[in-house]
This record gives structure tokens, C-alpha cells and sequence, in this order.
């Protein structure tokens, strides 16, 4: 039974300011799928009872059987507030009536899917972050959280499993407080790092409502608001002024019966508010349930104004205390209010995401439709990711509308992420098969939407490849392509076990391509099919899709691989200079390496080829030291436009140079792509070109006589200039008891691991374990450490950073480092020395 | 002995008797074909001169030099250039590696379109710079010919036009991939040639740089110039850019003809005028004394 109808939710979207969208995000198993299912508990699509072990948004098998979220799921709630009094602590926002339609996305809390973590995050515009009471604040937790703030989403915090607390633990109320009060302040640590000042502060406090505790598998939780609630009368005070009281330093003093921010009375200590009046309650249920004192339970039942039907009343043990918490404290109550109070509806999100969200100008019609979510400006409607239909093969492309609304028979221009305006690639147009809501597992038709609200499209998945743009205006720019906090560093070939299948795999690689945000599918120069992934963990439920789903034909998997990079460690020795074929044209370039930070900053997109040139100037100059006239000069990056490599033009008074800037930046892309040590692609190399000399006619300075003129050189020159391999870098996380650290230590030792933090969390036993460790000595890392602390330790393993692989030059086939690129080029093919720079360099 | 022997323009016949002498008693006979092309096949030539003869495409010649100058300290090696070696194409690159490797050179010189452009009755001693007209790309538009001409035309000179072919090119891609795929090959014909000029027109003129020349211009196209079938098309830009079909196939050249045009000059191309009227009009305007 589901207690609201398409007609209802349709009703209300529109009215946008009574929308709220939100993702649930967490570290993995802090319980966003459990929690969710108190929600959807509430919306009446799964049973009250089975909340907490349905996790309805867990819609795949391997999902279910893994117990983790792998994709993420959409769905449309309906929530409502009580009262008109309510409506007034919705601040800083309109609006209208107290009913609202909460779009709500599960996502994976497991780092190796973050990728669907910023799919979901780019629709949504607030964030429910899940904390486990026990394990705080954890390296998923950060990212996440970084990731909700650089796309402007305002966070709200739910601090769960606090059930684990009261009955593994067993800590007294102080303690509850103090670890409550830590957790808090560490999330604060992280937003108050990402401070951006369009969005505000917006740093959680209990006292404001905008932190919950609670249980998601037992399907309780509360906000500070609600105890103010009953207690405001009883005091006779402001719901408000309670909230303030019931946080922090605050005591009620029984024998003065008066307020106070000192802790004693008369040399006795005094009870902080938040443990007497929220905690202790909760404390004497469980007490009084896990004790089976069934004599007192029926009177602190009427006190607490708690009734139970009589079915439940039977109960006893955890099966009692889970109706009672849920009929004292409902979780989703707790969790629709704090959303529906706090976060910012599409109407207030979208005027300060709008500059963020839109490649164009500011002041263009696409851009203000956005900024005032307005339903009737031309449609503008980003499409975050794709989900798997049950006809094999299709996909719905899930996304957003910031503007204008979208219909059933619609055309759109359908602009991927390469489009630039005015030109006419990587755009269709084309009609909008069917517009449909996502509700979990499956989909209801619907015949419009509305700005400000999620939904599905049918027919659009064959125009774009995994995300874009929809539009109808002809002169909107993009909406800003998604920038993923993980990249694909492990990769593992795959061929079929029959030929004949062969057909069946590339058209499998082809929907597995598009069905995850990150994964990556190519044929390497020797004629594998590759799939790289984020993870271990990743690329095997990739696998498993393409072999089981995509493909569907038996499939012969290869070892993982790390994928390396190619950079320089020096400047060149000389400057490189190589001569076109016809001999009429030079090239001088010198290489040296990239500011690691610069890098990081282009991979980050904070620096991109789409910037207007004199601001990324200004950046360059100021930030990272660069001349501002080099910087001006930064003709392209490269590989694919926007890796981390430059080429710089330090040229002075040549004559059509511009005739051949395409050439050179071809060729330059080309040599990116494969370097020319183990024709990996190249990372974190600035290539400046010194001069040029050309022949006096156009026909004789062309495309091929400049392409490969220029990837000669600049393999000239990256050879000049002590060439390494980077190595991709692990940050693990492990939590591991004491006793077990041994262990971890031993397996990270082995496996070139370098452990730089190491922290007790307060109040447990618990140790977490921060170490950098290779990629390429990660493989069945999971799996040793597991048997080396008898299964205590549980790492979280996400791509940190890349270093120098160690051992020696990559050009000396005798050094270690010589032999791993000698391996790399045997597998591709290639022939196994690697050629010198006589073979690029020419003499004057 | 390296020789390098000029063609002239049309067919096997067009060869010098000097130049036939060494191709006979060569050992080994090259004909470079990417610059320029004859207007008949290998086989004729082979049969013409009674002797095989090894085609040198692009990458042979840019590649693989040493294979063509493999012992010509001692032997004589023939290599044949359509036109004159040293006319409108370049291989000096050749000659300097020639010379390095202590090769002796002799050069036989031929005719050129250079020179046999002066069958369209336009004085070679008008000429200014000659510039070449490439394919345009959709992100690939030189616009130096544009300069060139402008200085020819500030002091009233013709300017030659020579003409893109591609007679053996990889596409882009496929040269990225390494893949020895060729393109089928291309000549460009007058007609385009008048459309990317005017383009560049269009171009410069926004950005307030126009002016050099216009659509009522006057140029001559050339087709086959020193052939059986050489053919001459007189006009404005306009009328030139649809005159492909009455110029016929390749190899094609345009004149744009400068401001000191003699008034002989101007009698000798009317025979090929398009509009005969119109081209006496223009003339007087534009061009007569001024």
C-alpha cells in the first residue's frame, strides 16, 4: 500500500519551494540504506515491520547479499508538517501550504562507487550525512561531505546506530554526550574547512535542529526540536529558547528549580539538561525492556505517553524495545521535519548553485531560468547518470530539471559533455520518449516535470554517452560536467571464452561504459578489451554486470593491472628540436615537470581548458607562481583537452604561428596519450615551446607535416628531461581493535604501505590506521589483512595520489623501474627497449 | 651521380633529350609523385623510356632518402621531378644530403608552371610572390596566402595561385594510430580555390583587415597548362568559382591578376572570358591606368 499517488506528487511539484531534494550519503555501513528505510516505511512502501532489514533501495541481488550499496537509488516521498506553527521555523526560505514532496537518493558509502555519490549529489540540493555513533567521523565521511560542499549542498546530520552504544557498549549518559558532542565537532572541522560564502555557514548544531540521533535498524530517531516540544509547555517557555537549553552546558537545577550554565550546586555535580531530559528516558526504556522488569514498563509507557497495540505489547527483549523506541520516537517523523525544516527547497538552492551549475554566462536566459527555478524558461536539465531499464540494453537517463519543465514528445537538443556552443558536436536533437518518476526498483509514468524536481527519461540513452545537457534554448551552454573524486586506476583485461561471442562483449562494454559514471572501457594498442575501475572491489562488480547482465557470455578475466603514468623529474638537459619531414619546418620544446599542486588543481577541474584564459592567468600566477605572460600562453591540456599537461608557448615574434597551433596541439594530445616511455599517458608535464621554424607556404607546413613533427619533439624533449613512472597511491583507512594492529602493520610493511596517522577513537578500543599504500600492492590486500587479524580489520582503500615509482630510471631496461615499463611494453606489443631520443631528436 | 631531371608539365614526351640520355643509361630511376603528378600513368613512361622506374611517394622520399641515394657515389641514380626540380616544389633537402654523403649533383632543368603560366598572355615580369592554396579544415583556415597577396596587389602585381593535391595522405586519425591508410586523392580546382579565397575575403573584412580583393576581381584559371587539353577560363572571382566544369579535370592554377594588367595583357585574355563584356568593363574600372 502506498499512501500517496502520482496525481498527489504531481500536484506538488509545482510548488518548488515545497520540494526537497536530498541524497542520503555516508562512509560505508554507517546504515544511509537502513535509515532510508524508515522513510520509505513512513511513505508506506514497505512495512513498518520489516524497516531496517528491507533496504528497499538496495534493488540488486549482490546488493542485497553484499549488504552494500552499489548504485543509487531514487525515490519520491511525501511528507507533511503537523502544524501551521511548524511552517515559522522554516527560515530564510518561502513556503506554501504544509505539505511537500521529498525527492530522495540513496547512494553507496563504499569509496570505490563515489562516483554515484557525485551523480546523486549534482541533482540533489541537501545532504542527509549518516554517522555511526562508534566509528565517528570516517574517510568517506570527509570525502563525501567535501564532495556535497564543492556542488553547494547543504548538509544535515544524522548520528546513527545509537542503539549499538546503549547495548554493546553500554555507556553511561555523560559519555553518549561527550561522543556525540565529538562527532558533531569533527563534521563542523570538515564543513568549516570548505567554507564557500554564497552558501553560508552552515555548520550543524544539535541546539538547531539540524542534527538527529537515532537508529536507523530500529527505526527511531530524534532531533533536539522534538523534546523541546513536549518540554516547552511543561516549562512554559519558547519551543526555541528549550531547543537552546537542551544542548551544551546547560543544567536544570532541581533544588532552585532554575536554569544554569554551571555544571554544580553546592559542590554537587548537576545533571546536563540533554542527559535528564532526553537521554534519560531513553536510557530507562532500554533499561527497563533489556531487563525484562515487565512490571515497570507499563508505567513508563503512560508516562512517556507511549501506546501500543496490543499485539506489541507481547513482545519482549529487542523486539519490544524496537516498537516502543518506534512508537516513542518514529524515525522518519524526526528525519522529515529536520529535512523539511532545514534544507533548502529547488526555489532557494538553485539561486546560489545556479553560477556554479552552468558553464554559460551569468546573465543569459538559460542561466536565469535557473537561478529562479523558473517552470517556464526554455528547459534546462542535467542528466547525472544512467540506470539500467528491465529491457536489456536500454537505459532511462536519469537527471534533473533546473529549468523550464520537460513533457512526453519534447524535442531537445541533447548536448554531451564535449558540446561548445555554436558548434555541432557532440549535439542531437531529438523528442523525449516518455518522462517517468523513480520510486526505488521501479518506475511510474508521469507526463511532466517541473523545474526543480528528478525524474527519468526514456529515449535518450542512445544520444549520450553516460551524461549531459538537455535543453531547448539553441544558445544555452552545458551544465558542468561532473568532476569524480575517484579515477580508474585499476584495470583488468577480459576476452570471451568462445569467439563467436565476441559481438556480445564489445556491445557488453559498451552499456557497462555507460551504466557507471567511472568506469573506463577501451581497447589497448595490443587489442584487449580493458575495463578500469576505481577499485579492487569496483572493477569486480563491474565484471560481474558485464559477464552475468551486459555481455552475458562466459568471460575469461586477466589479472588486475595498474594503469601507470609518464612524467619528467628534471628540465631537459637541451632543447629538443625536431625537423617535419619535408625539413622545412622546426620545432624547438623543452619539458620540465608540472607543479604537483597545479596538477591536482587540473584534475580537480579547479583549473580547465574551459576557463577564461586571463582569470586562470591570474590563478596561475598568483597561486602557484607562474609568469602571468607564460600563463596567458597555455595553448592547450592534454591527453583528451583537459589531463594535466601543458603545453606553453614561449615563442617570440613567429610569424603564422597560429596556422599551425592545431598541428602542434594534435600532436601534442597524441604524445599525451602515449608517452614515449611505455606509451602510458603522460601526467604533470609542462612542455614549452622555445621556437619555430616554417616554411614560407601554407601547403608545405600542414597537418602532416606538423603532427608528427610535434609528438616527435615533445617525446624529444620528455626523454631530455629525466622521465619517470608514477605509481597510483592508496590513502587506507583501517579500523582495527588493538589487539589486531600487529597484524596490520605486518601486511602494510609487506606490501610498501606507509602508515602516517594512527588514532585512538575515544571511548572504544578502537584504533584507526591511515596509511598510503601502491595500487599495484593492493591486490588481495582485503583478503591478507583480513587472515592476518583474524578478520578484525576492515580497510577502505580510495585513490590518494600519484608518486615516483622508486627504483631507478624507466629508461634503463636494468633498473627495476626499467623492467616493470619493459613488461608494460611487452604486453602491449611493443618492441621491448625503449627507443631513444636519437629516434625524435634531429640535428641542426 | 645524382641526377635530378625535370619533367616539364604533361606527358613522357615533355622530357628533355638531355634528361632521356641519363634516365636510359641510369641504374636506378626514381619519379617523385606527391608534389606534382604527370597527366599519364607510370607504365606509359616506363615504355617510353624502354626502363622500369621506381615511384618514390612521400614517406620514401622523407624517410627513406638513403635507400635512393644507396651508392650513388659510384652509380648514376635518376630522379625525376614533374615540372623542374627546383620549380614550384622544393627537394633541396635532397641535394643537402646528396652533398653531405659527397654524392656529385647535376640538375636538367625543364619547363615549370612557374613559367608556363605565361600561356594565359600575362607577363612573367608581372608576377609577384606565388603563394599555394591548401584544403581548408573546419579548424584549419591559413590565412598567410591572404598577406602575400596583399603585397603583390599593393604594387599591382599577379599573383600565382598553386593549388593543393593530395595524392597519398593518411586522414589524421589514422596517422595518430599509426595506420598506413590512405586517403583516395584529391586535387583542388579552381573553383574551390576562388571560394576559400573569397572566404578569407569574408573573414579578414570582419575583422577590418579586407580589402585585398573582391568577387568582381579579375583572375584567370588554368587547367592542364602545356597539355593536349590545356584550357584557359577568364573572369571575375564570382564567375571563376563556377567554372569548374568548363576547366575539366587536374592539375589546375589561378592567376589573380594585379593592378598594372597591360592593356595586351587584357586583349589576349578576353579569348577566355567567361563574359567578355563585362571583363572590358571591370577592366577599364578597376585596372586600366590605375
Amino acid at each position: 500500500m502506498v499512501n500517496f499517488t502520482i496525481e498527489e506528487v504531481r500536484a506538488l511539484m509545482d510548488k518548488p519551494t515545497n520540494v526537497r531534494n536530498m541524497s542520503v550519503i555516508a562512509h560505508v555501513d554507517h546504515g544511509k540504506s537502513t535509515l532510508t528505510d524508515s522513510l520509505l516505511a513512513k511513505a508506506g512502501i514497505i512495512s513498518a515491520g520489516k524497516a531496517g532489514d528491507a533496504r528497499a533501495t538496495d534493488t540488486r541481488t549482490d546488493e542485497q547479499e553484499r549488504g552494500i550499496t552499489i548504485k543509487s537509488t531514487a525515490i519520491s516521498l511525501y511528507g507533511n508538517l503537523q502544524d501551521d506553527e511548524d511552517l515559522k521555523d522554516i527560515a530564510g526560505q518561502k513556503t506554501d501550504g504544509r505539505d511537500f514532496l521529498i525527492n530522495l537518493i540513496d547512494s553507496p558509502g563504499h569509496v570505490d562507487f563515489s562516483s554515484e555519490v557525485t551523480a546523486a549529489l549534482r541533482v540533489t540540493d541537501g545532504a542527509l550525512v549518516v554517522v555511526d555513533t562508534i566509528e565517528g567521523v570516517c574517510v568517506q565521511t570527509e570525502t563525501v561531505l567535501r564532495q556535497a560542499l564543492g556542488e553547494r549542498i547543504k548538509p544535515v546530520v544524522i548520528i546513527n546506530k545509537v542503539d549499538r552504544a546503549l547495548l554493546e557498549l553500554q555507556v553511561s549518559k555523560e559519555d553518549l554526550y561527550q561522543s556525540f558532542s565529538r562527532t558533531i565537532e569533527s563534521v563542523n572541522v570538515v564543513i568549516s574547512t570548505y567554507f564557500d560564502k554564497s552558501l553560508g555557514d552552515v555548520q550543524v548544531y544539535p541546539y538547531k535542529g539540524t542534527v538527529a540521533f537515532g537508529s536507523g535498524l530500529h527505526g527511531w530517531a530524534f532531533t533536539i526540536r522534538q523534546f523541546a516540544q513536549r518540554y516547552a509547555k511543561k516549562f512554559g517557555v519558547d519551543r526555541n529558547k528549550m531547543m537552546e537549553r537542551l544542548w551544551g552546558d546547560n543544567y536544570f537545577n532541581p533544588h532552585t528549580k532554575k536554569w544554569t550554565n554551571k555544571g554544580t550546586h553546592e559542590g554537587k555535580q548537576l545533571e546536563r539538561a540533554f542527559n535528564q531530559f532526553i537521554l534519560d528516558p531513553i536510557f530507562r526504556i532500554f533499561a527497563a525492556v533489556m531487563n525484562f522488569k515487565k512490571d515497570e514498563i507499563p508505567t513508563l509507557l503512560e508516562k512517556l505517553n507511549i501506546k501500543l497495540n496490543p499485539d506489541d505489547r507481547e513482545k519482549e527483549g529487542k523486539q519490544l524495545l524496537k516498537v516502543v523506541m518506534r512508537t516513542f520516537l518514529p524515525a522518519a517523523d524526526a528525519l522529515l521535519e529536520m529535512m523539511i525544516l532545514h534544507l533548502p527547497s529547488p526555489v532557494t538552492a538553485q539561486k546560489y548553485r545556479a553560477e556554479t551549475l552552468y558553464e554559460g554566462p551569468p546573465d543569459d536566459e538559460a542561466c536565469i531560468g535557473i537561478r529562479d527555478c523558473d517552470p517556464k524558461a526554455p528547459l534546462m536539465l542535467y542528466v547525472s547518470k544512467m540506470v539500467p531499464t528491465s529491457d536489456k540494453g536500454r537505459f532511462y537517463a536519469f537527471g534533473r530539471v533546473f529549468a523550464g519543465t520537460v513533457r512526453s514528445g519534447l524535442k531537445v537538443r541533447i548536448q554531451g559533455p564535449n558540446y561548445t556552443p555554436g558548434k555541432k558536436d557532440d549535439l542531437f536533437i531529438k523528442a523525449i520518449q516518455r518522462t517517468v518518476l523513480m520510486m526505488g526498483g521501479k518506475v511510474d509514468p508521469i507526463d511532466d516535470v517541473p523545474a526543480g524536481n528528478i525524474l527519468g527519461l526514456v529515449g535518450i540513452d542512445q544520444f549520450l554517452l553516460k551524461s549531459g545537457t538537455l535543453t531547448t534554448s539553441d544558445t544555452a551552454h552545458n551544465l558542468k560536467v561532473m568532476k569524480f573524486s575517484v579515477s580508474p586506476v585499476v584495470q583488468r583485461s577480459v576476452e570471451v571464452k568462445n569467439a563467436q561471442d565476441l559481438p556480445k562483449l564489445v556491445e557488453g562494454l559498451k552499456r557497462l561504459s555507460k551504466s557507471d559514471p567511472c568506469v573506463l572501457t577501451f581497447i589497448s594498442p595490443s587489442g584487449e578489451h580493458v575495463v578500469a575501475g576505481a577499485g579492487e572491489l569496483h572493477l569486480e562488480i563491474c565484471l560481474k554486470d558485464l559477464e552475468e547482465d551486459h555481455a552475458g557470455v562466459p568471460l575469461r578475466i586477466s589479472d588486475p593491472v595498474v594503469q601507470y603514468r609518464e612524467t619528467v623529474t628534471g628540465k631537459s638537459s637541451i632543447t629538443a628540436l625536431s625537423k617535419s619531414p619535408n625539413k622545412h619546418n622546426r620545432l624547438y620544446m623543452i619539458a620540465e615537470p608540472l607543479d604537483e599542486e597545479v596538477s591536482k588543481e587540473i584534475e580537480a577541474g579547479r583549473i580547465s581548458p574551459r576557463d577564461d584564459f586571463k582569470a586562470r592567468a591570474r590563478v596561475l600566477a598568483d597561486d602557484h607562481g607562474w609568469d602571468v605572460t607564460d600563463a596567458r600562453k597555455i595553448w592547450c591540456f592534454g591527453p583528451d583537452a583537459g589531463g594535466a599537461n601543458l603545453l606553453v608557448d614561449q615563442t617570440k615574434a613567429v610569424q603564422y604561428l597560429n596556422e599551425i597551433k592545431d598541428s602542434v596541439v594534435s600532436g601534442f594530445q597524441w604524445a599525451t596519450r602515449e608517452g614515449p616511455v611505455a606509451e602510458e599517458p603522460m601526467r604533470s608535464c609542462r612542455f614549452n615551446i622555445m621556437d619555430v621554424t616554417l616554411h614560407a607556404d601554407a601547403i608545405h607546413r600542414g597537418g602532416g607535416q606538423l603532427i608528427p613533427t610535434a609528438r616527435r619533439v615533445l617525446y624529444a624533449s620528455a626523454l631530455l628531461a629525466e622521465p619517470g613512472l608514477l605509481e597510483p597511491v592508496f590513502l587506507v583507512e583501517i579500523q582495527v581493535p588493538e589487539s589486531a594492529m600487529g597484524g596490520v602493520y605486518g601486511v602494510l610493511t609487506r606490501r610498501r604501505g606507509h602508515v602516517f596517522a594512527e588514532e585512538q577513537r575515544p571511548g572504544t578500543p578502537l584504533f584507526t590506521i591511515k596509511a598510503y599504500l601502491p595500487v599495484m600492492e593492493s591486490f588481495g590486500f582485503n583478503a591478507d589483512l583480513r587472515s592476518h587479524t583474524s578478520g578484525q580489520a576492515f580497510p577502505q582503500s580510495v585513490f590518494d595520489h600519484w608518486q615516483i615509482l622508486p627504483g631507478g630510471s624507466p629508461i634503463d631496461g636494468t633498473s627495476k623501474v626499467g623492467q616493470i615499463v619493459q613488461e608494460i611494453r611487452k604486453k602491449k606489443g611493443l618492441k621491448v627497449e625503449v627507443p631513444g631520443v636519437e629516434n625524435y631528436y634531429d640535428k641542426l | 651521380m645524382l641526377y635530378l631531371i625535370g619533367l616539364g608539365l604533361s606527358d613522357e614526351t615533355d622530357i628533355t633529350v638531355k634528361g632521356l640520355d641519363v634516365v636510359r643509361k641510369a641504374s636506378r630511376v626514381y619519379l617523385e609523385a606527391y608534389t606534382s603528378i604527370l597527366l599519364v600513368d607510370k607504365s606509359i613512361l616506363e615504355t617510353y623510356y624502354g626502363r622500369d622506374v621506381i615511384l618514390a611517394d612521400r614517406e620514401m622520399v622523407e624517410f627513406a632518402s638513403e635507400d635512393i641515394l644507396d651508392n650513388a657515389q659510384t652509380e648514376d641514380v635518376a630522379f625525376l621531378v614533374v615540372g623542374d626540380p627546383f620549380g614550384a616544389t622544393t627537394h633541396t633537402d635532397l641535394v643537402l644530403r646528396a652533398r653531405s654523403l659527397k654524392i656529385p649533383i647535376q640538375t636538367i632543368p625543364n619547363a615549370s608552371i612557374m613559367s608556363a603560366i605565361g600561356a594565359t598572355g600575362l607577363q612573367l615580369y608581372n608576377f609577384g610572390q606565388t603563394v599555394s592554396m591548401v584544403f581548408f579544415t573546419k579548424t584549419w583556415k591559413p590565412t598567410s596566402f591572404y598577406d602575400r597577396i596583399k603585397e603583390n596587389r599593393d604594387i599591382g602585381l599577379h599573383t600565382l595561385v598553386l593549388l593543393d593535391i593530395k595524392v597519398k595522405e593518411q586522414s589524421y586519425e589514422n596517422m595518430a594510430r599509426g595506420r598506413k591508410i590512405y586517403e583516395p586523392p584529391r586535387y583542388m580546382t579552381v573553383g574551390q580555390c576562388a571560394q576559400q579565397m573569397l572566404e578569407i575575403e569574408e573573414i579578414k573584412k570582419a575583422e577590418g583587415a579586407g580589402g585585398v580583393y573582391d568577387e568582381e576581381s579579375l583572375a584567370i584559371g588554368a587547367a592542364r597548362v602545356g597539355g593536349k587539353t590545356e584550357k584557359f577560363v577568364s573572369g571575375t572571382l564570382k564567375q571563376l568559382c563556377e567554372a569548374d566544369e568548363e576547366l575539366g579535370g587536374p592539375l589546375q592554377s589561378l592567376v589573380l591578376l594585379g593592378r598594372r594588367t597591360h592593356e595586351l595583357e587584357i586583349d589576349y585574355a578576353r579569348e577566355f572570358a567567361v563574359d567578355r563584356e563585362g571583363w572590358d568593363r571591370i577592366w577599364k574600372r578597376d585596372y586600366d591606368a590605375k
